[in-house]
């Protein structure tokens, strides 16, 4: 009778540590999300990665192993953008800067991938990017790559042409009308933060508090 | 023949009274229409990298009258086109809609800034440097024409102190 008493006392501490262990592996992050002020956690299994592989602006390989051992600030951009882009990316100097005043903490990586490959090649976002910070590392590549890697996300864009004085909305993975060179795009303006698994873990949505973000992120960083 | 002299004279008196008021009243007309009636506060370019197909230029045009005033266009040389734009937010999806025109309203102001409301210069013959001014004609609905010196510079945040001090007058 003890014996048999004692065996379910076992079984039952066994299969308490089982779901904490549990519990902690599959982390809702609910401590965490009440001390961010400006981040949504996005943290799903649902939002996992595909493979893809793009080209940075020295025109090497840019995929999943370029996100993985290191957190990423990552946004998605166009550089015939006048003025989204522009303040997005100095938003993104901003938290850099923020970072690096914290000297105790690893600061992380930060990217810009185009939604724009056919006007924004390598070349031209290596111009472009270094401009807002020495360390900025711009994106180009396949389009339809891009629109895959846009999905998990949440981001979004399309294209805006004039016809005789009329918008016209091309939706991503549309081709432009022949003849067609001049469009402007329309689309989200998150900044993302990607964990050093590779994985979309924090959007910031607009309009971006750099200050904000950059404490959110030290937060992330330390609680991951 | 005195009484005559006297009668010319008073006329002359009148009519030059006459005159002085109405040249007065023309020239304080003619000054707050085409002068003062429109302000325009901190005009600035934000700096760009050099391969920057286009730029945006921000500033707070005030207007002082009681009608309503439009800006119309804006020209600026070295650039391909100038164009009036609009950045708006649906569902998260940050739209930029060119506009026929700016709207002023009256006794109030137009905050062009970055995310809302901005005067496009697309297709720069090259970009200019921080610390350079860039010269733009506006053109407004009431006839007049503004030319600003709008300066290149970094600044995301506008410093809005100075607007506090700038009453409708």
């Amino acid at each position: 009778m003890r014996k048999s008493t004692l065996s379910i006392a076992v079984v039952f501490i066994i299969a308490v540590i089982i779901s904490v262990y549990q519990v902690n592996t599959q982390k809702n992050y609910s401590d965490l999300k009440k001390q961010l002020s400006v981040s949504h956690i996005l943290h799903k299994t649902d939002k996992v990665l595909l493979d893809f592989s793009l080209l940075d602006h020295n025109r090497q390989i840019f995929d999943n192993d370029r996100l993985t051992d290191q957190w990423t600030v990552l946004t998605f951009i166009y550089t015939h953008c006048p003025d989204v882009c522009p303040t997005a990316l100095m938003d993104m100097s901003a938290i850099k800067i923020a970072l690096e005043s914290k000297q105790s903490e690893s600061v992380p990586q930060f990217v810009a991938i185009t939604f724009d490959p056919k006007r924004d090649t390598p070349e031209v976002l290596k111009t472009y990017m270094t401009y807002f910070d020495k360390d900025f590392i711009g994106v180009s590549g396949e389009q339809k790559q891009i629109d895959q890697l846009i999905k998990p996300f949440g981001a979004y864009y399309e294209r805006s042409i004039d016809v005789d004085g009329k918008t016209v909305i091309i939706p991503n993975g549309a081709d432009l009308p022949k003849g067609v060179s001049n469009y402007s795009i329309n689309h989200t303006a998150w900044l993302y933060l990607i964990s050093p698994d590779g994985e979309i873990f924090a959007g910031f949505p607009t309009p971006h508090k750099p200050k904000a973000i950059a404490k959110d992120i030290s937060l992330m960083m330390s609680q991951y | 023949m005195f009484k005559t002299m006297k009668i010319t004279l008073l006329l002359l008196i009148l009519s030059l009274g006459a005159k002085v008021t109405f040249a007065m009243h023309h020239q304080h007309n003619s000054s707050h229409d085409h002068n003062v009636k429109l302000t325009i506060d901190e005009p600035w370019v934000r700096s760009a990298p050099a391969n920057a197909p286009m730029l945006g230029v921000f500033m707070q045009i005030h207007n002082h009258s009681d009608n309503d005033v439009k800006l119309l266009s804006a020209d600026a040389k070295g650039y391909q086109s100038v164009e009036l734009h609009r950045t708006m937010e649906h569902h998260g999806v940050m739209r930029m809609i060119k506009q026929d025109f700016m709207p002023i309203a009256a006794n109030n102001q137009l905050n062009i800034k970055p995310g809302s409301w901005h005067i496009m210069l697309i297709g720069p013959d090259s970009v200019p440097s921080e610390g350079q001014s860039v010269t733009l004609m506006l053109n407004f609905d009431n006839g007049t024409s503004k030319t600003v010196h709008a300066l290149v510079k970094k600044g995301v945040k506008m410093q809005h102190q100075h607007n506090k001090h700038m009453g409708h007058h």
